[in-house]
């Protein structure tokens, strides 16, 4: 009786584990992304008075975070002019909506006050203008590290959100161009 | 045990020697001007990359000189890149405030009993200048740089800068006065 159980758990262990390595399954959604390349636009400040450093800072950490999920045939950088004609083009923009600058020191000496915030909102647009993804992300420094390290955890979380989301598969009329 | 040793009078005049000592020392780590820390020549300096220089790993540790028409940066293990002074968009001072001594202070930090941490943290930071450099690579793909200097070594690389024509805005809103 208790091998027998033993053994239907294998199996089931066993079955799931092909369900998840199987082409069908795993594969399909990467595929698609897989097709597009992507363009990173300058972050815009939007109203918001935000510090050079940090938008460059947001745009240069964006480009390595999407680079790293390996979700695009090719990351772009804003203004390459290997984007221009193509149509498998993805464009990110990039909108401060909240900057709170915080403070290394005061977060060493209080703990609880000194926070560097970031809130940006992020589209995902083809080339036609259409927006596949929107979000609304942030990132903060609450406890330990400089004020930068706020807008690489934002971009890992941009890059995470766009390697969850589902891209749109490129139609044909698209793919001819 | 230590009570057992000394009274509880003399273990909190230690403890008051201890932290005043390690503020002492943290006060002269901030304000110590390492002579690797200045310029080496005219155009030279010592800066920290933070992110963005192509060809560069993050807070690399180098020297940035304007070298003909181009800006290098020649990292102290050897490797250097550099960019050309026409392809410069826009040059950025910031201003930033960091804490000093690393991993170790930080553990010294959390370490000393009855809020010591706190005061050690008072006293152990830094001022730099940020410098934020805007540029296009020869595709015409738009790049950022962070770099991390001594305070007021920023405006004599931007003055520098503009002597040898780099294109550089009239003023940000995070340039200092």
């Amino acid at each position: 009786m208790k091998s027998n159980r033993k053994a239907s758990l294998t199996a089931a262990i066993l079955m799931l584990q092909a369900a998840v390595q199987s082409p069908v399954l795993a594969g399909t959604k990467r595929s698609v992304a897989d097709q597009w390349s992507m363009q990173v636009g300058k972050v815009e400040p939007g109203r918001v008075n935000i510090e050079p450093a940090f938008r460059v800072a947001i745009y240069e950490n964006l480009l390595d975070e999407l680079a790293k999920t390996k979700q695009f045939k090719q990351v772009l950088r804003s203004g390459d002019r290997n984007a221009t004609g193509r149509p498998d083009l993805l464009i990110l923009k990039t909108t401060v909506e909240e900057y709170a600058p915080g403070s290394e020191t005061r977060r060493a000496v209080t703990t609880v006050s000194g926070a560097t915030k970031l809130k940006v909102r992020t589209q995902l647009c083809t080339r036609e203008g259409q927006i596949v993804l929107e979000r609304v992300l942030s990132g903060n420094v609450r406890f330990f590290g400089g004020n930068l390290r706020a807008t690489h955890n934002l971009a890992r979380k941009v890059a995470n959100a766009i390697k969850q989301s589902t891209v749109p598969e490129i139609t044909p009329s698209v793919r001819e161009q | 045990m230590i009570h057992k040793i000394l009274p509880p009078k003399q273990i909190s005049r230690m403890l008051l020697c201890l932290m005043s000592l390690v503020c002492y020392h943290t006060a002269l780590i901030a304000q110590n001007h390492d002579p690797a820390d200045s310029p080496a020549s005219g155009s030279t300096l010592r800066v920290t990359h933070i992110l963005g220089f192509e060809g560069i790993s993050n807070n690399a540790t180098g020297d940035l000189a304007i070298q003909g028409d181009a800006l290098r940066f020649q990292k102290s293990e050897g490797s250097s890149a550099q960019i050309a002074i026409g392809s410069i968009q826009d040059v950025i001072l910031g201003e930033e405030n960091k804490q000093v001594g690393g991993l170790k202070m930080t553990l010294v930090r959390s370490a000393t009993p009855y809020g010591g941490g706190r005061v050690i943290g008072l006293f152990s930071h830094k001022k730099y200048d940020t410098l934020t450099l805007e540029y296009l690579d020869p595709n015409g793909g738009f790049h950022g740089a962070i770099f991390q200097l001594n305070k007021g070594r920023g405006q004599v690389l931007r003055s520098e800068l503009e002597a040898v024509r780099a294109h550089v805005a009239a003023k940000h809103s995070g340039d200092q006065e």
